[in-house]
């Protein structure tokens, strides 16, 4: 029998693995230039972009509200907990729950929650509309389906997610605000100095530019997974896995990235 | 006119085509019959070009499928109508709403021409009063129907149906079959039917290709199809008991 040692089969398998990683980024390329068409009739365009708007962006509203104010909420106690030494003002917990959820929360948070509720809803739809021909019936009507399907969901998500994590911060502060009312952890004045201290605006442009490139991928990884899901079932069920992985990544891998190029 | 010119398709290592050549005559019936698994639908979504052939060329009038950019094969599918085999009828939409579907990106009419036009379809292949509903609250053979419907919504040039009438009863089943034959004549359309229907294959098949083993063992029409010398066709024949009394 041939034996192939092991070194080889190790370089074999990564070989393998680095043509399939550059050949998913050809595809991937080619997609969106598929998907950025310019659209058969902006009427329907827009109805669909208002359609997508509300299934992926409103829909997400609750879920990112529940989460922003219990999450306020135990940023005060942690920080005040963890700032005891009374050399310190108190007021530097506001201004350090301000902070962290500015910063980090309300975009790289949210976005991996939306990644796991938006990445599985998109793969999964453009999935099961592949797996049943219902792709191929609209490619055969001359209609260019990436263009109708994916595009309004990317720009819906890519436009209206800063909302989403304005809303955030504002329900991550009044969490916040809500603790330090009922238990008088802090004083209420000083959470309140707390927040307004040395505040920079840039930082909210910032987070608001993460959300975006987030969704971004989110929107158009999961759309891309879907579109050539294949294997029945199955096959729609992986993709919808492995889209919300490859997004969960490239969110914390491009969260560093941009915070090097943008704060530093 | 549709030409196929020396088609050859694989998976893998497994050829499912094998120089499959053959001519389809607007105004007809054309018919692509076979025992499951032969290879109609993957030769019939070659033809549509859904699927890349490994060598061989298709011919739509005097223009070869592979030589059309983006732009003229999104020109030329606007003239195609299809009905696939597991119907394809889009899940976020009404019924009105999927047969209005390429008329809402092709035509200038007005909504209430667009629902004109797509009532007189859903007439046609005799499916009313659930223009409301969304297909999964249709039976297969309504969902059929409607995939019909949304294919002839446009007047065709083409039109290729993939089993129009699996899973419909016999009524039915002929009526599709009656319609698909009318429509062909009155627009002059190029027809292609995939089935292993014998009712159909003898009512309507004006020119029949059978494909066994991935090959195009037989041509000929309804006419001379039950004096066949073809052994594989015989065979493929007596698997229905009248025909079987007839040809022995
Ligand atoms: N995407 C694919 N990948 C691999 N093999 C395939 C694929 N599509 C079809 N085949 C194979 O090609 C052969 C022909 O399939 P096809 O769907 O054309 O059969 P068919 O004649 O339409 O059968 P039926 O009457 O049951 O619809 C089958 O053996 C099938 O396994
Ligand atoms: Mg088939």
């Amino acid at each position: 029998m041939c034996r192939i040692p092991a070194s080889q089969a190790v370089r074999m398998v990564r070989c393998f693995m680095i043509k399939n990683f550059f050949e998913s980024v050809g595809r991937y390329c080619l997609f969106l230039k598929m998907v950025f068409r310019k659209p058969e009739k902006w009427r329907i365009f827009w109805r669909q972009f208002v359609m997508e708007a509300d299934k992926l962006v409103l829909s997400s509203i609750l879920i990112v509200a529940v989460i922003s104010v219990f999450i306020g909420g135990v940023l005060v106690i942690q920080t005040a907990s963890n700032m005891s030494n009374p050399m310190l003002d108190r007021m530097y917990v506001g201004y350090m729950v301000r902070e962290s959820l500015v910063l980090e929360f309300c975009s790289t948070m949210v976005a991996l929650l939306l990644a796991g509720k938006m990445g599985s809803n998109i793969a999964s739809e453009i999935g099961s509309m592949r797996i049943s021909e219902q792709i191929d019936a609209m490619d055969m009507m001359g209609v260019n389906s990436a263009g109708f399907l994916v595009l309004p969901k990317i720009l819906s998500s890519v436009l209206l997610s800063p909302f989403l994590m304005l809303l955030s911060m504002a329900l991550g502060i009044l969490g916040g605000y809500l603790v330090v009312e009922m238990t008088e952890i802090i004083p209420t004045a000083k959470y309140i100095s707390g927040l307004r201290y040395s505040f920079n605006g840039f930082y909210i442009f910032y987070s608001c530019f993460k959300m975006s490139l987030f969704c971004f991928f989110i929107s158009s990884i999961s759309a891309f997974n879907g579109y050539y899901a294949r294997g029945g079932s199955l096959g729609v069920g992986y993709s919808s896995t492995k889209s919300i992985v490859t997004a969960s990544i490239l969110i914390l891998m491009f969260d560093l990235i941009v915070t090097q190029l943008m704060l530093y | 006119m549709i030409r196929v010119e020396h088609l050859n398709k694989s998976f893998g290592t497994f050829q499912v085509l094998k120089d499959i050549s053959v001519e389809y005559e607007p105004g007809k019936c054309n018919m692509i019959i076979g025992k499951s698994g032969s290879g109609k639908t993957v030769l019939l979504k070659n033809i549509m070009g859904l699927m890349q052939p490994d060598s061989g060329e298709i011919w739509y009038g005097d223009r070869a499928l592979s030589s059309m950019d983006y732009h003229e094969r999104q020109q030329q599918r606007r003239n195609v109508g299809v009905l696939f085999q597991g119907s394809a009828i889009f899940d976020f939409a009404t019924v009105l709403d999927n047969v209005m579907f390429p008329m809402e990106f092709f035509t200038d009419w007005s909504r209430a021409q667009k629902i004109e036009r797509a009532r007189f379809c859903l007439d046609r292949v005799e499916v009313t009063g659930v223009e409301d509903r969304y297909p999964a609250e249709l039976s297969g053979g309504m969902q059929k129907r409607v995939g019909i419907a949304r294919a002839i919504a446009l007047n065709p040039s083409f039109l290729f149906c993939d089993e129009p009438n699996s899973g419909l009863d016999p009524h039915t089943s002929i009526l599709i079959d009656q319609l698909i034959s009318e429509l062909t004549s009155e627009y002059n359309m190029t027809t292609i039917i995939n089935t292993h229907d014998m009712n159909s294959i003898l009512d309507i098949g004006d020119r029949i290709g059978f494909i066994d083993g991935g090959r195009m063992v037989w041509q000929g029409s309804k006419d001379d199809i039950l004096e066949t010398d073809c052994p594989e066709l015989k065979e493929f024949l007596r698997s229905n008991t009248l025909i079987r009394n007839i040809i022995g």
